[in-house]
């Protein structure tokens, strides 16, 4: 059952991010309305996936590989509709759309032989461990898309405004302010993942930190968005630290998805 | 008896303003126009649309052939000393074409500048006088009103009055796009040129909550500082005030670059990399064009502006198309209905809805009383049929021998409207 829902959920992302692209396009307004609303039925499936999911486990679908994926796409769009109802961000949702459609279609693909990691650590750390982590990425994620229409909008600017995109993207300003509170909230919570995740391991394995090749990532990934809040202060706003989000997130899709699979440590999940 | 719209006047593009404006109508003509046009033989109803783009005498008439030269008799008279219109000043547009014109007009399809709002609102006025007047019977009342709904679907479907289109506006319209909100921003207006005062202005119209002013002759800063409510800095310091200004607009006669990148690196450093947007409006430039290379700054030269305005401009005109195909589709509504409005066929479609109507019931009730006799049956289709004829009688009585045109199209249009006689798709 849930995998009928995840799959009419990937239609419609598809079917939204054409709408999206098709309103930055060509300006009318009925796309920029449908693909909002494509956007949101994806969700309300989506969410009835994960939740017939969960019936399925008898508890929050989170522990395999599978469900963090499909919870991360379904984080990801839920955060942007969240700001969308405050800012009008319509131009995101071509960037929020695919990036939803990536992670559903990596859900998928990960959902035979995906192994339940509840069955190996059943502690209350590990949920608390996944979940603000997934959260985080997800918030992370939609500071990525932010960072891509921020320089998307500064090339359009530069470039001295000669087609009428622009006007259909936010200013700058907004997309910085909003780039920034989001960075600042993904980093926290990818923050207490990380700490919960190490309590995890020492009342499993009894260290706190193994240096596992997913542990050394995501501790270079952090480094890296903590320079990047850091670096806000001397300056480093607009363009500098749109890069710096896209670099930020390309390292923690690296760590998710590439160590996760090539080095089969303990993070192992395939 | 048919009904035709009909149109007659000038506008700007048939007329130069110097005849233009001889025909323009004072207020206190009014009256006495009307009652001079609505005796114009032919006229039934009509409205006199006077701005300084056009004079048009728009009217529904029974009889178009006689109607235009009386309106255009009516013209000739306007003007202090009647003037003989010369003929290619003069248009004339009748039925569909005069119903597209109108709705054109209304949706700033037909103003100097496409897409400028303030037509509607002056056709509103114009509208709601003629008929206090008197001069509107319902053919003009439904015309006006779909003109007016028209051009608010125009203007809310397309987007045909959205796009900046001067060089002060195009100046605001970027600085929206660069600022989240200009409510805490300081703009700065370097030298004292024409176009730099109207973007200044221009920009505080839109929020920009403060203005410094600096030029080599200081007195004049301090003249347009008091204009602005701005603070004004002598020319030789204005350097130091750079970093307080997110808007920089450059409009002197100087021969040389008054600002530099070299300065405007060390100011972004001070500002702690906060966006800048520079407007260069003066030629020479004023300002280095190597400036738009730093980070978080944005130069536009007048050419630049130009630019934005040159891709508005072609932008309206492709939603203007888009406009076009929408009005094309209500004027054939509207004429449709036009047609529909005339006594015979509205008696006859009357009639039929009600015989459907009777017939439809009759059955109904035969069909649960199955033991009646043939002879009951047909007296109860009889009465049935008697009581409709003597109901419909003074309705159809009324819509035939009405004292006069207008008052004959005000009948037809109520029975339509109140025996919902018009087919849905007409509407």
């Amino acid at each position: 059952m849930h995998l009928v829902l995840l799959f009419i959920a990937l239609a419609l992302y598809i079917a939204a991010t054409a709408s999206f692209l098709g309103h930055l396009l060509s300006s009318r307004a009925g796309m920029r309305r449908a693909g909002l609303w494509l956007l949101g039925a994806a969700l309300a499936v989506h969410s009835g996936a994960i939740f017939s999911r969960g019936v399925e486990q008898g508890h929050v679908p989170i522990t395999t590989f599978h469900d963090a994926l499909s919870l991360l796409a379904w984080f990801v769009v839920g955060a942007y509709l969240f700001l969308q109802a405050r800012y009008p961000l319509a131009a995101l949702g071509a960037f929020v759309s695919p990036l939803a459609f990536i992670f559903t279609v990596w859900a998928y693909m990960f959902f035979s032989g995906a192994r339940d990691l509840a069955a190996r650590l059943p502690s209350a750390w590990l949920p608390a461990h996944i979940a603000p982590t997934v959260l985080g990425y997800a918030i992370l994620g939609v500071s990525f898309c932010l960072s891509l229409t921020y320089l998307l909008q500064e090339r359009q600017l530069k470039a001295k405004a000669r087609s009428g995109l622009f006007r259909r993207l936010p200013s700058l300003e907004t997309l910085d302010r909003l780039n920034h509170q989001s960075v600042t909230w993904g980093f926290s919570l990818f923050t207490v993942g990380i700490l919960a995740g190490s309590v995890l391991a020492k009342s499993a394995w009894g260290h706190f930190w193994s240096w596992e090749p997913l542990e050394v990532w995501s501790a270079a990934t952090w480094v890296l968005y903590a320079v990047l809040l850091h670096a806000r202060s001397v300056g480093w706003g607009g363009r500098k630290s749109a890069r710096l989000t896209i670099y930020g997130f390309g390292l923690l899709l690296v760590s998710f998805f590439g160590v996760s699979l090539v080095y089969p440590g303990r993070h192992g999940l395939g | 008896m048919e009904r035709e719209i009909l149109i007659v006047g000038l506008s700007h593009r048939t007329a130069p303003v110097e005849v233009r404006e001889r025909f323009a109508l004072a207020d206190g003509q009014l009256d006495d126009a009307y009652q001079r046009l609505l005796s114009t033989p032919g006229v039934d109803e009509a409205v006199i649309v006077s701005t300084c783009n056009r004079v048009e005498v728009v009217a529904a008439s029974g009889d178009p052939e006689k109607a235009v030269p009386g309106i255009r008799a009516f013209l000739e008279r306007l003007p202090a000393e009647p003037l003989p219109l010369r003929a290619e000043y003069l248009f004339v547009r009748p039925g569909a074409e005069a119903v597209r014109h109108l709705f054109r007009v209304a949706a700033s399809l037909d103003s100097m500048v496409v897409g400028e709002p303030q037509i509607l609102g002056q056709l509103k006025e114009t509208y709601s006088r003629a008929a206090a007047i008197g001069a509107t019977g319902a053919i003009l009342h439904r015309c006006f009103h779909k003109a007016f709904s028209v051009a608010k679907r125009v203007r809310a479907e397309t987007g045909i009055g959205t796009r900046a289109v001067s060089v002060s506006s195009a100046a605001v319209e970027l600085a929206r796009k660069i600022f989240d909100r200009l409510e805490d921003k300081t703009a700065m207006l370097i030298g004292t040129g024409h176009m730099g005062e109207l973007a200044a202005r221009h920009l505080l119209a839109h929020g920009v909550a403060e203005l410094i002013i600096t030029n080599r002759t200081f007195e004049r800063a301090l003249e347009l500082a008091r204009e602005f409510r701005g603070t004004a800095v002598p020319f030789e310091h204005f350097a130091h005030h750079l970093r307080r200004a997110d808007v920089v607009i450059g409009s002197t006669a100087a021969e040389a670059f008054v600002v530099t990148a070299r300065l405007v690196q060390g100011v972004m450093r001070e500002r702690n990399q906060r966006p800048m947007f520079f407007i260069d409006l003066s030629v020479p430039r004023n300002f280095d064009p190597g400036i738009n290379e730093i980070d978080n700054v944005y130069l536009y030269d007048i050419d630049d502006l130009e630019g934005v305005i040159e891709c508005n401009l072609e932008e309206r005109q492709r939603e203007a198309r888009r406009a076009e195909e929408l009005i094309d589709r209500e004027v054939q509504a509207f004429c449709a209905w036009l047609e529909s409005l005339a006594a015979v066929p509205t008696i006859v479609a009357l009639r039929e809805k009600c015989e459907s109507i009777r017939k439809a019931e009759l059955e109904k009730t035969l069909a649960t009383l199955r033991d009646l006799g043939e002879r009951e049956r047909r007296a109860l289709d009889a009465m049935t049929a008697a009581i409709v004829k003597k109901i419909l009688h003074a309705p159809i009585t009324k819509l035939k021998h009405s004292e006069d045109r207008r008052t004959e199209d005000y009948f037809i249009d109520a029975a339509r409207r109140l025996f919902d006689l018009d087919d849905p798709e007409r509407k």
